[in-house]
């Protein structure tokens, strides 16, 4: 998950003469990937989950980033329920560890866990985008361009590759073309990929420290009639964070 | 005594929060608890409420102090007799005359949990105070861990803080070597523990020594000095691995010791397990567990095998075993499960439907029932009562 991309940082790394060529669907999930690992941040942000019936869950965590997202340090704060809960992703989220305060121990987590909902939430760790997830577990086809959310998009079909057992048969992106961030992402079913199951919206997007970040993130779950919105309250990036932090014992802090 | 000894914990902790206004917290939880069983055709009630307090400050990047009080108070029938649960030709065996001492009280009580310092320096960590000690990768059952036994029902329930000093040693970023000093009456008696962690690929290892006196009971004689059942207290020397990682998208863990007894047969425990999430979010567990200790056959069971079984002291009384687990989130606040743990040395099971719901940020209930389906005699014999609990827990 908790790439930091999943409060939404979005980095844009512009390079020159980007909009003289004509861009392949490979190039713009390259640069959405680029965009979401950045090289290190930090971000503490607020989780509002929307049930069927309407109730509100909240959760409010921080997170660490490092190496372009190939280590991850994510911490609740609140509810008091789960405070000092944590997760530590490392090798791109290949090796995950939790940590539970309550009882003071730390479990080793094969990567299906990365299926499980966050928090009962509408996220899945694997919808964090977890590494290259992206690159790795789909082929990108390039769509007609389209307008999404009154931005000019790029559209891509993301198919999932044969030997990939990520959850989703396919995804549908849409890219801005100014600074690459996935506006929104649809979310196929697993064996059906004419089922839509969800749907990602990127907003209020600002830059910080030179990099556009989208400050809003909301999941609708179509098959629940559930939402969960992300919301970032602070964002630093290219920060120091010692390696340590990365460890067991940097989990239990 | 007790308001004086209490009134100097209070005036203890008011000082350390003066200390360090700003970075002490106070937290916590409520929890109130209905367990119910049938026992020879009458269902019998425990209520229990719990509050636990926490308390840590962190003086300053260096300094940790963290502390919990647990004040539990139980009612309705707070004495259960043991020799109900039992089998007829086990209960044989109780002395005559001492039928009334196999009762199971449950008194009102407050005690400090735990209560530890935690000193960070650059290369280790010492942790000195009573804290808790988590050894192993099972989820059931810890081969590895001398200093606990979980609760068959309620695995993933805290356990309790034990008074030691422990030593953690990051070497690199990959292992960590710790050593842990739990103090008794002499250095002879006291628990020794020496453990080295570390990754290697995808998979956790770790290889474990210990030392510590194995405090069981004959359950069969009593000692009318110290008014309790006869203490056979006896050394334990365990030399153990776990692991944990994945194995073709399964993730899998194992753990293994074997014990070294001073005055009772060597024996080994062994845990293997596998878990997975399915894409629609159902996940299972399972788990074997074999114990030397235990035993091939139900009729071997005699009375101290029972009591210490129940009296926690041992983890099992039957050699082979398997836990098995599946939870689906039946809504985004409700989770449902089901956990079947079968004897597979006397061809017993219980089943124990489970129930999670999210009752608001925090607010959780948790419930299972349990069904004990073997003949008598058996590890889950219908006798040793069905019922269930609930529980529901309110975090401040």
């Amino acid at each position: 998950m908790n790439k930091i991309m999943i409060s939404g940082l979005i980095v844009l790394l512009l390079s020159p003469g980007l909009y003289l060529q004509e861009l392949t669907g490979e190039d713009i999930v390259q640069k959405v990937n680029d965009l979401f690992n950045v090289e290190s941040g930090y971000a503490k942000a607020k989780m509002t989950i929307v049930t069927t019936s309407g109730q509100k869950r909240t959760f409010i965590y921080e997170s660490w980033s490092k190496n372009k997202g190939e280590k991850n340090l994510v911490r609740y704060l609140e509810p008091r329920r789960v405070k000092g809960q944590a997760t530590l992703m490392l090798n791109n989220a290949d090796d995950i560890w939790m940590y539970f305060p309550r009882t003071q121990r730390v479990r080793k987590l094969a990567s299906h866990a990365k299926k499980q909902k966050m928090q009962g939430s509408d996220f899945s760790y694997e919808d964090m985008g977890s590494g290259d997830a992206f690159i790795n577990d789909f082929s990108p086809k390039r769509l007609k361009d389209e307008k999404m959310e009154g931005y000019d998009c790029y559209k891509l079909e993301l198919t999932r590759k044969p030997d990939s057992d990520v959850t989703y048969s396919r995804l549908i992106m849409w890219v801005i073309k100014e600074n690459f961030v996935p506006v929104v992402i649809d979310y196929y079913d697993e064996d059906d990929p004419t089922l839509q199951e969800k749907r990602l919206v990127e907003s209020d997007i600002r830059v910080i420290d030179n990099i556009p970040t989208a400050m809003k993130v909301v999941m609708y779950n179509k098959n629940d009639n559930t939402q969960t919105e992300l919301e970032l309250l602070e964002v630093k990036y290219n920060i120091t964070l010692a390696d340590s932090m990365f460890t067991e014992r940097g989990l239990k802090k | 005594m007790k308001k004086w000894l209490s009134a100097l914990v209070f005036f203890s902790l008011s000082l350390s929060a003066n200390a360090a206004q700003d970075s002490v917290e106070l937290f916590g939880y409520f929890e109130s608890q209905a367990m119910g069983a049938d026992i020879k055709n009458e269902f019998l009630l425990l209520y229990s409420n719990k509050l636990r307090v926490d308390l840590k400050s962190s003086l300053s990047e260096k300094v940790t102090f963290a502390a919990n009080f647990d004040y539990i108070t139980f009612h309705g029938k707070t004495e259960w007799n043991i020799l109900d649960f039992l089998p007829s030709d086990v209960t044989a065996e109780v002395p005559a005359g001492m039928e009334s001492f196999y009762v199971l009280p449950f008194s009102d009580r407050h005690f400090l949990d735990n209560a530890y310092i935690k000193l960070s320096f650059k290369y280790f960590d010492l942790t000195v105070g009573k804290q808790q000690i988590s050894l192993g990768t099972g989820y059931v059952w810890n081969p590895t861990d001398v200093f606990n036994i979980k609760e068959l029902f309620d695995p993933t329930y805290e356990q309790p803080g034990h008074n030691a000093l422990r030593l953690d040693v990051p070497l690199g970023s990959m292992y960590t070597l710790t050593t842990l000093f739990s103090p008794e009456d002499t250095w002879k008696n006291s628990a020794k523990l020496i453990q080295l962690r570390g990754r290697i690929s995808h998979f956790d290892y770790s290889l474990t020594g210990i030392e510590k006196v194995w405090r069981f009971h004959d359950y069969t004689r009593f000692d009318f000095v110290n008014m309790n059942f006869l203490e056979l207290p006896g050394k334990r020397q365990l030399l153990g691995a776990s692991t944990a990682g994945e194995l073709l998208g399964l993730g899998v863990w194992a753990e293994y010791a074997y014990n070294w007894m001073e005055n009772s047969e060597d024996f080994y425990e062994l845990v293997v397990g596998t878990d997975y999430t399915f894409n629609f979010q159902t996940y299972m567990m399972i788990e074997y567990y074999r114990n030397t200790l235990g035993k091939t056959d139900y009729e071997q069971y005699n009375l101290n095998d029972w009591m210490r079984m129940i009296a926690l002291e041992q983890k099992a009384i039957s050699r082979d075993q398997i836990y098995v687990f599946i939870q689906h989130p039946a809504t985004d606040l409700l989770s449902v499960g089901i956990s079947t743990i079968y004897s597979i040395s006397d061809n017993s099971f219980a089943l124990v439907p489970t129930l999670n719901y999210s009752f608001s940020d925090n607010v959780e209930i948790f419930a299972y029932l349990n069904f004990n389906l073997g003949k008598e005699g058996k590890v889950f014999a219908k006798n040793m009562g069905n019922g269930g609990m609930i529980r529901a827990r309110v975090y401040f």
